[in-house]
């Protein structure tokens, strides 16, 4: 089976969990939520970024990938180009946020209101990056150049297609697309970072965030991945995916995971040694007011991946694959929350000077709001996976893919 | 015992060639003396029948040990042998153990590994060993067969049929 059939039961239960977000966010709004509806938009930023990041991440090693003549993932490239489907819904709902901070829909960033900057030195000397005209400059921007790099790599994916074999014009092309994305990609993530989620917490900042943020995007899109191809090869696709392609992919949640526990760790040793009261009460937030999540990250996302899939056997089995990609992606959607929520927290206490809405665990509606998102993102993966075939037969390196030993 | 070993070998340029050979032996079951190649094929090790090496076991048991070492070690001296407050933090400061902890972990399992290997494959300082053929450390694939294992006719016979270059004896000291 070379097209994907997006169909029947998978689209009910996808369906199903988007009017489970949909329901979940009502709830939020009218509900359980403050006056201000924090609750609501914090989960907004909080889930759209996670899975934007998670596209965006599958763009970026897509573009490495090419940019790197790499081979192995040939057979497979099509989830790579359709894991990047995100970006369109996220571009759109990401707008919306940045419209509210012009229209005063919510009240997530502190930096946005006047009224508190004009008797807060410290925001009135960062207004210059933090307010809103930035916001949404270079989220329409670099959402827009992201937009364009996936436009153009997917159809230049489809042009090899419909060419001839033994033309590499199409590939030519993507590869000077995928090189000039990398370092795109690095910077603008780094900045969308800063504006869409470290600012909400706008006194604090540490330069590691950017980037520990998007080592969580990847292991997060690694995480679904190996599970959509786990899924897939069940159903009877991609036959050409043997264990030694899921055996790489193991070994990237493996390394990220690794990566991201480097990037945690330095932050935190840091800012711990340092011992900075600006600093500090960023540590002082997380790890004091929530240590089960705290710690409970630490686990899911550094112990369990280094010992569950250090041993070569581990990261061929389907079943260990499966079962710690799903702690991964809890684990660093938990992480996302940890950096996310408490702050909105802290922000809306500003306003309201009610402290009572910070709930030491993500709630049922937070749940509800990210299996909408997931199944969203699921959703518009699976169709554009099911819009091409899932083998390029014109791919320079698919004969490589094919016989790929590690 | 013979302390010599009559070798027949034949010589390969290409991966997939001798990748062919060896699973053609494989199934005719003859017994392989071993294949040399100046970078590891992939794929070659299933095709040999090899059984998993147990180095990484050893260089997780060397890495354990180093890990126990610096912060168990740490541990001690800062709490019990000599107590100091660097930067108004606890004696039992656990976050700055982190990255000596790390460093020990990989010094010793690198150390451990690559010791064990030189044991474990008799190379070493002052160790001398016969080498088959000098061009396997450069770009050719050798084949081996033992004439003790193999009638050295078979065996040429067999690398004439499987596209050997080469076909050539040596008497290596084992």
């Amino acid at each position: 089976m070379n097209r994907f059939e997006f169909s029947g039961k998978l689209k009910t239960v996808l369906l199903v969990g988007i009017v489970i977000g949909l329901l979940s966010l009502i709830v939020e709004y009218f509900v359980v939520g403050d006056e201000l509806h924090s609750q609501f938009w914090g989960d907004i930023i909080l889930n759209n970024s996670y899975f934007m990041g998670m596209a965006l991440m599958a763009l970026f090693a897509l573009s490495a990938f090419i940019a790197a003549w790499a081979g192995w993932y040939s057979v497979f490239k099509r989830l790579f180009e359709a894991f990047n489907a995100f970006l369109i819904p996220g571009a759109v709902i990401i707008f919306i946020v940045a419209l509210g901070n012009y229209f005063g829909w919510h009240h997530l960033y502190l930096w946005n209101d006047a009224e508190h900057v004009a008797h807060d030195e410290v925001l009135q000397g960062k207004s210059a990056f933090l307010n809103k005209n930035t916001f949404m400059i270079m989220t329409l921007l670099f959402v827009g150049v992201w937009l364009l790099y996936r436009y153009k790599l997917r159809s230049l994916s489809l042009l090899e297609d419909a060419g001839v074999k033994g033309d590499y014009s199409a590939h030519q092309k993507m590869r000077n697309w995928a090189g000039t994305f990398l370092p795109i990609a690095g910077y603008s993530s780094a900045l969308l970072i800063w504006l869409w989620l470290m600012s909400i917490e706008p006194h604090w900042y540490s330069t590691m965030y950017a980037w520990y943020t998007a080592s969580s995007w990847f292991v997060g899109v690694l995480s679904v991945m190996i599970i959509v191809l786990v899924y897939l090869r069940g159903k009877g696709y991609f036959e050409l995916v043997t264990k030694e392609h899921l055996h790489d992919m193991g070994k990237f949640l493996f390394a990220f995971s690794i990566f991201w526990s480097y990037l945690f760790f330095d932050q935190y040793m840091l800012i711990w040694f340092g011992n900075v009261g600006e600093e500090t009460v960023h540590f002082k937030v997380q790890q004091g007011e929530f240590p089960v999540i705290f710690y409970t990250i630490l686990i899911l996302n550094f112990i369990v991946p280094f010992l569950g899939l250090m041993i070569n056997t581990a990261k061929k089995s389907n079943v260990v694959l499966v079962v710690i990609a799903v702690l991964t992606f809890i684990g660093h959607w938990l992480d996302m929350w940890l950096n996310v929520k408490p702050f909105v927290g802290e922000a809306t206490a500003e306003f309201t000077g009610i402290h009572e809405h910070i709930s030491h665990y993500p709630s049922l509606p937070e749940i509800g709001v990210m299996i909408g998102f997931l199944s969203l993102f699921l959703f518009v993966t699976f169709k554009c996976l099911s819009n091409a075939p899932l083998v390029g037969e014109n791919d320079p390196y698919l004969e490589e893919s094919i016989h790929h030993h590690s | 015992m013979k302390n010599r070993k009559d070798i027949v070998y034949g010589v390969y340029s290409e991966e997939h060639d001798i990748i062919e050979a060896v699973r053609e032996a494989r199934s005719r079951g003859m017994e392989i003396y071993d294949v040399y190649s100046p970078m590891p094929i992939h794929g070659l090790d299933p095709v040999l029948g090899l059984k998993e090496s147990r180095l990484h076991i050893a260089g997780f048991i060397y890495g354990l040990l180093g890990t126990l070492t610096a912060f168990l070690g740490m541990t001690w001296i800062f709490t019990k042998d000599w107590p100091i407050i660097f930067g108004g933090k606890p004696y039992w400061a656990v976050p700055s153990f982190i990255p000596i902890t790390f460093e020990l972990t990989v010094l010793f399992a690198a150390i451990g590994m690559t010791v064990s290997f030189y044991v474990v494959s008799g190379m070493g300082f002052g160790v001398d060993n016969d080498v088959l053929d000098e061009r396997i450390s450069d770009d050719k694939f050798c084949l081996a067969f033992d004439n003790a294992e193999v009638e050295a006719d078979e065996a040429k016979q067999f690398l004439r049929a499987n596209n050997a270059e080469e076909i050539l004896e040596k008497t290596l000291k084992a």
